[in-house]
């Protein structure tokens, strides 16, 4: 084992040099740790995980034009595969997954569950013995459950072949079981289907729980109680919201830890598994060029921008309990920003950067109720087509407060980052529909060029854009001279368009998030100190606006969004970068 | 005066007492001193101007496209501040009185016919030139206006960008170019000259410019004849010299100070017109406009920099003049390394020429001597490739047999300051090799205590960041980063954070020689090299060409079209340098 590349396994990826077809063995390490444990530094660098087998290359070698070919290296490292498969060998043929989505008729199981289950079938990532199965209160069959995920499976576009049928051996591989949440009964039940489909192998069970929140626990009681493996894993995946603010997240948190140990809980953050978030990491730690520039020395202001297109739609019940704040910015922003801020880790591990993300979420100042604006939007007429409100939305009370824009400043109190303005802006019902990270630079210190670039030397500084939809790229904004005679400078872009550069569809954030649970790995799953830190620095100031009842500023349905964000960033020196006429 | 005629260099002329037809008393020599009058160019330029200035100062700002010269076009901003409505506008006087006389010396040559007139036509065309403005050529060969008419017609261009009324502006642009001829190192001729200018000035006030595209040996002869015969009396003259400056220290020296004889430094305009291109004139825009890009422009930071010049063809039966020099001295101690130069310096003080080139000239007296042990050098055999047989060096009738000079150098050099210690710049400059390219790279260092290590294999420099400027051909700026492979497995790949100009700017780049010429008729000497800017270059080249030279050292022998002799990597990797051009990835 010592001849393993690496010790620290990278991340979601294989830390060892599989071969495309050692299918095999998955697990044999989480099986003889008893879940008593918390998973700490061991746990981490021990986990093996077996990615391997879903990169159709070398998983853990750079490619690169230069070096020898990944085919020559592959060669290289025959005698390690051989190594790892004998060590593999014996227990992979007896162990078995077990994927129960609870809540199986809902829309999330639908939409992006079963499509990222039978995308990682597709790309043969799952193990060789699996079984799905659905779980809900409605009466179904499982042929008639089958009807139903097989109108919502697609193939990947880069690989049509065969997509019947593997659509087909998939579905063979889905079954239903119809039960109350709160049943231990009907869960014992599905225990016995289980250990029929799992034939006396070690068995692997994970849990999807896509189920409203006040239902988390019943399910997780009965699941945990009741359907546990005996002699494998149990994992429990979680969706938001976890809770409304401290106090309730902390008492599910409780509720949870009565029946799950912390590393059976997966709290799932999906934008945590977008291509570009976890890209960032690889930007910053794996290039010279940026981490020199990191810090409050270089850096202006971050920005975490994330817009959609449409309003609640007639489906505002959900979200006017929790609004804005709680839905986009208090997990999925809050996230990207400690992942952007955080130091370095001490390795990829898990644990590792964990930690880091806590300790910068510990460094945030409170935020001010002054450094808030929320919005709501209201209904607006354009091009003969009327667009409803928000209040207009049957399924929100007419008198609604709830914010369904908000926009925030940051600061993160600690060396690397003080006095940098982190601002956050979120909302529904806006002109466009992006999510994208924007790094401003300070000005150039004793600029050659002032006069070139007018009198706000601000205006013309670097930015890093992240665009981590639609259309990922990566592009830094420079100043450039026009070609020509004259000395006219310009922004030009230095641009990485995925599109252009990768010819492969990216995967959904739900397969990666999926196959890193049934792997164990935790890296993009948020641990319960995380969210306690996460929703210590958004509770106050949410308490505020609603005992005050601030009155969100409203702002026409497809429009940008209320003006109060512009003042919001002008008070911070900051101007937001994603309305310029430039993008 | 006396001075004048002491010096060995002057080959003083028998007529001192020629006139001309109109008036006698302006031709007269005694008028016509051999320093320029004082007043109008014995001084530097103040400080203040700058490139920009001053072209506004000399005529109107006609900028081409509509923009303001001087305002970076922002747009996410709705207006464009324009910093040039504030300023005194002190043109409008000036324009309608002062003509310019370019005079092309040696209009009959290849240079003079591919490149001035073309950007001196491109430079009409575009509105740069004075209202008041004729062009002479001037050369032995007997022509009239209307013979040199023609035969420049036949290289003039219209910009792909703008084809509107070219034969228009041709025709307009080619009733200002007339044709004198007679010898170099008559001053009477120049005389003649004078009178015809003096004629097309029409009395007003006359600045004149002189490009001597005419071999090394005659460039004192028409430096005095120009000087002593036809200077201006009212405004500047100024003389475009083209390489080659010398051959060595000794012999640039020798030629600097003939020419100072008749000419002050600041009449002196040394082009090299690699400093014209796009991309070098944006190197610095790149790095003191940006803050990404400066603080990491150190030993720090930057492994080491690589400076790559190639050309796809030999000298194909024009070998004469090449094999005097070699490529070290025509590309290297020039081009090369005036790109270095402007890459290396520290931040100057201000975008003024003299700013400017005081920090190239610190950079260059700041490098390590060059030892013969960093130098690799090549001279290109023949080759036969798909039934086609391309000729040796040796081949070209006009090169002598044994030849032993180099058609392909490589060298690492080395900056001894605060900044560059120990990190290597490599220049690497061949003829006749696989590919046409001008660029530079630069490798940045490993990441120290990469998370990503593994990731990697077992070098880490194989794996760096890099910044590549692409001078030509296809002009482009990219940044190579590492990057996460899209997919659930995480592997790392190189992207490129790219700019490809032709994708960007849709107008066509001017050439380096409009923006040259441009630059000297508007008095900008920051593209032209300073006398102890020459010096320096040459202090650094001069003992390896004598060691080279003396040694009779022989040149690694490659096959035409090749990548050049493997000489250069072992070079490289001596200094643990990996050639960025050679790595199968562009």
């Amino acid at each position: 084992m010592t001849a393993l590349p690496s010790p620290n396994h990278c991340c979601s990826s294989s830390s060892s040099a599989y071969s495309v077809n050692s299918s095999i063995g998955f697990h044999q390490i989480q099986r003889n740790i008893p879940f008593s444990l918390i998973p700490q530094k061991k746990f981490g660098s021990k986990n093996v995980s077996f990615r391997s087998k879903c990169s159709p290359s070398l998983p853990d070698v750079v490619l690169m034009q230069d070096a020898p070919s990944p085919k020559e290296l592959k060669e290289g490292l025959l005698t390690v595969e051989d190594r790892n498969t004998v060590v593999s060998d014996g227990k992979g043929d007896d162990s078995t997954v077990s994927i129960t989505i609870v809540g199986a008729s809902g829309d999330l199981a639908k939409k992006k569950i079963f499509p990222a289950l039978f995308a990682l079938y597709y790309e043969d990532c799952l193990p060789e013995h699996f079984t799905i199965f659905g779980y809900a209160r409605s009466k179904m069959t499982d042929a008639e459950l089958r009807d139903m995920v097989s109108r919502t499976l697609t193939c990947r576009i880069d690989k049509r072949e065969n997509c019947g049928e593997k659509m087909e051996q998939f579905l063979k591989r889905c079954f239903y079981h119809s039960g109350n949440y709160d049943s231990e009964e009907n869960f014992t039940e599905l225990d016995g289907k289980l250990k029929e489909h799992e034939a006396g192998r070690v068995s692997n069970r994970l849990f999807y729980l896509s189920i409203p929140p006040n239902i988390f626990v019943d399910a997780v009681k009965c699941a945990s109680r009741s359907a546990s493996s005996a002699n494998g894993w149990t994992r429990v995946i979680v969706e938001k919201p976890f809770g409304r603010d401290s106090e309730s997240s902390a008492a599910l948190t409780r509720s949870l830890k009565q029946y799950l140990e912390e590393e059976q809980i997966f709290r799932i953050d999906h934008y945590l598994g977008k291509e570009l978030v976890e890209n960032l990491s690889v930007l910053r730690f794996s290039n010279l060029i940026f981490e020199p520039l990191w810090s409050r020395k270089y850096i202006r202001n971050v920005q975490l921008i994330f817009s959609e297109d449409f309003g609640t739609e007639g489906r505002g019940g959900y979200f006017d309990h929790y609004g804005i704040i709680r839905d986009i910015m208090q997990n999925h922003l809050l996230q990207i920003l400690a992942l952007f801020a955080m130091e370095t880790p001490v390795s990829l591990d898990a644990e590792d950067i964990r930690n880091e993300k806590v300790k910068v979420l510990r460094s945030m100042r409170p935020i001010r109720v002054d450094d808030v604006v929320v919005g709501q939007y209201k209904s607006h007429t354009r091009g003969g087509l009327s667009y409803p409100g928000y209040t207009d939305d049957k399924t929100v009370p007419k008198d609604s407060l709830t914010p369904t824009f908000a926009a925030a400043a940051l600061f993160i109190d600690n060396a690397r980052w003080d006095g940098v303005p982190f601002l956050m802006k979120a909302g529904k019902a806006l002109h466009d529909r992006r999510a994208e990270i924007r790094v401003q630079f300070r000005h150039v210190p004793g600029n050659l060029y002032n006069r070139n670039v007018g009198t706000d030397t601000d205006r013309a500084t670097n930015e890093l854009v992240i665009r981590v939809q639609p259309d990922e790229a990566i592009y830094l904004k420079i100043n450039n001279k026009v070609p020509g005679l004259g000395m006219r400078l310009d922004r030009s872009n230095l641009n990485l368009l995925y599109k252009a550069r990768y010819t492969k569809e990216i995967p959904d954030a739900y397969e990666r998030l999926v196959l890193d649970a049934i792997e164990g790995e935790r890296r993009l799953f948020i641990r319960s100190d995380e969210l306690d830190a996460a929703w210590s620095l958004f509770t106050p100031v949410l308490k505020e606006i609603e005992e005050k009842k601030v009155i969100p500023e409203y702002y026409p349905y497809g429009s940008r969004g209320p003006v109060g964000a512009h003042y919001l960033a002008a008070r911070h020196n900051v101007k937001w970068g994603d309305v310029g006429v430039d993008e | 005066m006396t001075k004048l005629l002491s010096n060995p260099c002057c080959h003083p002329s028998s007529s001192t007492t020629f006139s001309c037809f109109h008036n006698e008393s302006l031709c007269s020599s005694k008028k016509m001193a051999a320093l320029p009058i004082s007043g109008h160019f014995s001084k530097w330029p103040p400080k203040s101007f700058t490139r920009i200035q001053l072209r506004r100062s000399d005529f109107e700002l006609r900028s081409s496209n509509g923009y303001p010269l001087n305002a970076v076009s922002l747009q996410d901003e709705g207006s464009v501040v324009n910093p040039l409505a504030e300023e005194p506008n002190f043109s409008d006087s000036a324009e309608g009185d002062s003509t310019l006389s370019i005079t092309v010396v040696g209009a009959s040559g290849d240079l003079a016919k591919k490149k001035i007139f073309p950007a001196l036509f491109a430079l009409y065309y575009e509105d740069w030139l004075p209202e008041n403005f004729v062009i002479f050529g001037y050369s032995r060969t007997k022509m009239n206006d209307e013979e040199l008419r023609n035969m420049i017609s036949r290289t003039l261009t219209c910009r792909i960008d703008q084809r509107e009324n070219c034969d228009d502006k041709m025709t307009q642009f080619l009733k200002r170019c007339f044709y004198h001829s007679g010898q170099y190192n008559s001053e009477e001729h120049f005389s003649e000259l004078d009178c015809k200018l003096k004629e097309k000035e029409g009395g007003r006030l006359s600045n004149r410019l002189f490009y001597l595209s005419i071999p090394p040996n005659i460039f004192v002869d028409v430096a005095r004849c120009a000087s002593t015969r036809a200077s201006s009396t009212t405004g500047w003259t100024r003389v475009i010299v083209e390489k080659p400056f010398g051959r060595d220290s000794e012999s640039s020296s020798e030629l600097t100070k003939c020419l100072k004889q008749f000419l002050n430094e600041d009449q002196i305009f040394r082009i090299d017109h690699y400093l014209g291109k796009e991309l070098v004139e944006n190197l610095s825009v790149i790095r003191f406009s940006n803050l990404v890009f400066e603080p990491l422009w150190s030993r720090n930071y930057i492994r080491n920099v690589q400076f790559i010049f190639s050309e796809d063809f030999g000298t194909e039966g024009r070998g004469g003049y090449f094999d005097n020099y070699g490529i070290i001295r025509d590309i290297m101690q020039n081009h090369l390394l005036q790109i270095l130069a402007l890459f290396a310096m520290e931040t100057p003080v201000s975008l003024d020429a003299e700013d400017i080139r005081n920090e190239k000239v610190k950079v260059l007296r700041s490098m390590k001597q060059l030892l013969l042990e960093n130098v690799v050098v090549g001279q290109y055999k023949g080759h036969s490739k798909g039934g086609k047989t391309y000729l040796g060096y040796t081949d070209d009738p006009t090169v002598p047999n044994n030849s032993v000079t180099p058609t392909f150098a490589a060298a690492a050099l080395f900056i001894n300051n605060a900044r560059w210690d120990g990190v290597p710049f490599l220049m690497k400059a061949g003829k006749a090799l696989h590919t046409r390219r001008a660029e530079i790279r630069v490798q940045f260092r490993h990441v120290p205590g990469n998370l990503y290590k593994h990731t990697f294999g077992t070098d880490l420099d194989l794996a760096t960041n890099e910044l590549v400027l692409r001078v030509q051909p296809d002009e482009a700026i990219y940044l190579k980063i590492n990057n996460k492979v899209p997919g659930l497995e995480m592997r790392l790949d190189r992207s490129d954070l790219n700019l490809l100009y032709k994708a960007r700017y849709t107008r066509e780049i001017p050439d380096a020689y409009e923006r040259l010429l441009l630059d000297a008729i508007a008095g900008e000497r920051r593209l032209f090299i300073r006398s102890d800017e020459l010096d320096a270059a040459w202090a650094l080249f001069t003992p390896l060409l004598k060691e080279l030279e003396d040694r009779k050292i022989a040149p690694e022998l490659y096959p035409y079209g090749s990548r050049g002799p493997v000489g250069a990597h072992y070079l490289a990797a001596k200094h643990n340098v990996r050639w960025g051009d050679l790595t199968g990835e562009d």
